[in-house]
């Protein structure tokens, strides 16, 4: 991709590998290839920075190391937290969570709490869904889609009541909270105790670190099941041998991201602010998505009624923007999103619908370029379809 | 300006014809036809990639592309069709079914009710019409037929358009059009007809399609690349029955259902393991297939084919007599001696023994360039 000429305005598919992360990744990729559980002395070094990259990962949320697990991935991570649930017991998640969330609930019991038209779930909504059987809640601390972010704390709130309200019923049946952050670490807090969850899905792909990493942190107490089983790696919960290289990128990376959070999120919400400001002053007629208060400083959903969000896609991409409509899952799959569906959005302005992600990437100066390009396209298709 | 609504299927030939019909100054549409499809485990049917190259390039030539579900007539039309013909001991061909039915059926009925003057797809064929009846055409790669070719074509007066092969032999796709009828041929445009393949590849090129390097689909188009046993074998139950030598009698083996075997088959029969077998009949009711080491076996050969379920373009059978004829797609054209029973039926004698046709598939029958119809293999 040429930097200097391209708009890259999707930042919420993936990121670019920081220079920071490759560099202190690098020496894993070559001298210190080591197996980590090999018994000479260099392999002892690399199980050393393999184990402080997890005391970095856990210290970066305000963890302990022995409760994250490094998996290859976010949604390898959403897996292993749904093995808490077990065969009988019941699930509650939302309707727009992402799809590696929901394609896991259907293996259970559950319920989907539904969401208000900015995309909010209720936490009274969530307690009226838990039942007697409930094992495991699991709601997105921001929406991939929208944006919205979830008032978790409250719904913390409400799934401890229940957990004592269990106690003086004599249910024994454990109750969790897990939560998918993946969108989240360097624009929201992710610190695991202000979250009040039992356990957390991180990834690194989302945060200029490198694909194929994710982590999940287990409170103390909440019993896993194995997810791949083979050597025991990981506490026994994900074997394989470790990838060190990766985990040391994701620490790194997630460091970076929780220290420049404030500053970055900050400077994310202005562009986002001009970008909203100016396609709205062009397009009276359209709708952006999400709640207006509680978002991703750097995501911005927009709709076209009545044009066609793919061709926009298309021909953004021949002005060298890069955008994406709603979900890249649900946009391969050539279907409506069902966040779009749960919001209550009609289909005439669904269809239209861009989601645009700023990120490190992301200028006054290319904001401002993409601006004139998407305004310029957009009327054209205006003129095209005839309204 | 004549309104044309090409079916884009994503792939380089439909994409080309496309923008052939662009440049030649119509008002062009283009249309994806969402067909019924089934994953077969471990293989993905590509629709969903191949409607995003279709509007990639719609949005290239800056038409419009309506999205047209298809899914419950082509399930019932082809894929019914052919699990049914299966069941039945036959080996069908579904694109000439889908061709009939779905393409030249639905579509073409949907696109003449929206309006639009003709269809048109990225098929290698030509339509040949005859010149007082083309007033509303001003295309120009059409092959333009004076008169009628010969005292075969009964009813060629009535009839203005042929079907004609296409330039490129290689190419020549009127084996899976046969069964069109003589109406979709009047209200079709087949703007790749004159070219080869290697220069529609170069216009893709040229012009900068999305579909430029996009290599040709395989397979059957519902299932994508998936071998058509997976899919008959999650369909229909399995019957375990015997694999028996043709000539000593002796059973070999076992399978798992006659029905997904086919005449002159090698591979999958997990029989022997030094010298190839061959399939050389099956007895469905026995569920019983038969093998034979010899590829030149005689059930293999036959010197007559008897056809039923003719259907012929010009909308009457061509009179007795001597033509090419062709079983298999861009298969030898060899010439035969024909004898129409009535419009429906007709058999095929052949000067020497040609290789066996499993029943259910088509035998067209061409007078020079002119494809004339066909029929059903009994």
């Amino acid at each position: 991709m040429d930097f200097d000429r391209e708009i890259y305005l999707d930042h919420a598919a993936a990121t670019p590998l920081d220079a920071r992360v490759r560099e202190a990744m690098d020496p894993f990729l070559a001298d210190q290839f080591f197996n980590p559980s090999s018994p000479y002395a260099p392999a002892w070094e690399t199980r050393h920075a393999f184990e402080a990259a997890r005391a970095d990962l856990a210290h970066a949320i305000g963890a302990k190391p022995a409760e994250v697990i490094v998996t290859a991935g976010a949604t390898e991570s959403v897996n292993l937290a749904f093995t808490v649930v077990g065969e009988k017991a019941h699930v509650v998640t939302t309707s727009i969570e992402h799809s590696a969330v929901l394609a896991c609930a259907q293996a259970y019991a559950h319920t989907l709490v539904p969401v208000n038209h900015h995309g909010l779930v209720d936490p009274e909504a969530v307690r009226a869904a838990i039942t007697p059987e409930t094992r495991l809640v699991s709601i997105g601390l921001a929406n991939n889609e929208i944006g919205t972010v979830q008032p978790l704390r409250a719904i913390s709130e409400v799934v401890q009541q229940l957990r004592q309200q269990r106690l003086m019923e004599c249910n024994t049946t454990p109750l969790y909270l897990h939560s998918d952050a993946s969108q989240c670490a360097g624009q929201l807090d992710v610190n695991v105790s202000t979250l009040g969850v039992d356990m957390l899905t991180l990834n690194a792909a989302k945060i200029y670190g490198p694909k194929q990493v994710g982590l999940l942190w287990v409170a103390r107490g909440v019993q896993l099941q194995p997810l791949v089983l083979g050597g025991g790696q990981e506490r026994g919960l994900r074997s394989g041998t470790e990838n060190v290289a990766g985990t040391i990128g994701f620490a790194h990376a997630l460091q970076i991201a929780v220290e420049g959070r404030k500053e970055e999120a900050a400077r994310l919400a202005d562009l986002r602010k001009g970008l909203q400001r100016q396609l709205l002053a062009a397009f009276p007629e359209a709708v952006v998505s999400g709640h207006k208060k509680h978002h991703l400083p750097g995501l911005l959903h927009i709709s076209f009624p009545g044009l066609d969000a793919e061709r926009l896609v298309y021909l953004l991409e021949n002005e060298g923007v890069y955008v994406a409509t709603g979900a890249a899952c649900a946009a391969n799959k050539a279907t409506r999103s069902h966040v779009l569906e749960a919001i209550g959005l009609p289909p005439e302005v669904a269809d239209g619908s861009l989601r645009l992600t700023l990120g490190r990437l992301s200028t006054e100066e290319n904001t401002a370029r993409a601006v004139e390009i998407i305004t310029r396209v957009v009327r054209t298709e205006y003129e095209r379809v005839g309204s | 300006m004549t309104k044309v609504l090409v079916g884009m299927s994503g792939g380089v030939d439909s994409s080309v014809a496309a923008a052939l019909l662009v440049e030649a100054g119509h008002q062009v549409t283009g249309a994806y036809m969402k067909n019924w499809t089934f994953d077969v485990p471990g293989m993905q049917c590509p629709w969903a990639e191949d409607l995003a190259y279709a509007k990639r390039t719609a949005v290239k030539l800056g038409i419009d592309l309506r999205v047209y579900d298809f899914q419950e007539a082509y399930k019932r039309d082809v894929v019914d069709y052919l699990v049914h013909e299966y069941e039945a001991g036959r080996t069908p061909n579904p694109d000439i079914m889908c061709n009939q039915d779905v393409k030249f059926g639905l579509f073409l009925d949907t696109a003449l009710a929206e309006g639009f003057d003709y269809v048109a797809t990225g098929h290698y064929a030509q339509v040949g019409r005859v010149a007082e009846s083309h007033a509303g055409w001003e295309g120009a790669s059409q092959a333009e037929v004076s008169a009628p070719r010969r005292s075969g074509l009964q009813g060629a007066a009535a009839s203005p358009c042929q079907l004609l092969r296409a330039t490129d032999a290689h190419k020549d796709q009127t084996y899976f059009l046969y069964r069109m009828g003589q109406r979709a041929l009047q209200h079709t445009l087949f703007p790749l007809g004159t070219y080869t393949k290697t220069q529609v590849r170069e216009m893709a090129e040229q012009r900068g399609l999305p579909a430029a390097s996009k290599p040709d689909s395989q397979g059957i188009c519902f299932i994508g690349e998936a071998p058509i046993q997976d899919f008959l074998r999650m369909y229909v139950a399995p019957q375990p029955g015997n694999i028996i030598d043709a000539e000593t009698h002796e059973v070999l083996g076992a399978h798992d259902g006659a029905l997904f075997f086919t005449l002159g088959q090698r591979k999958g029969l997990g029989v022997g393991g030094g010298q190839p077998y061959y399939v050389v009949g099956k007895d469905m009711a026995a569920n019983e297939v038969y093998v034979s080491h010899n590829p030149h076996a005689e059930a293999l050969q036959t010197a007559e084919l008897t056809l039923e379920n003719c259907t012929w373009l010009a909308g009457a059978a061509p009179t007795a007599g001597s033509y090419l004829v062709r079983t298999r797609h861009t298969g030898q054209l060899v010439e035969s001696a024909f004898t129409p029973h009535g419009e429906a039926a007709a058999t095929i004698t052949f000067r020497a023994p040609q290789e066996r046709v499993a029943a259910g598939q088509s035998a067209v029958i061409y007078d020079g360039e002119v494809c004339l119809g066909g029929g059903i293999v009994a």
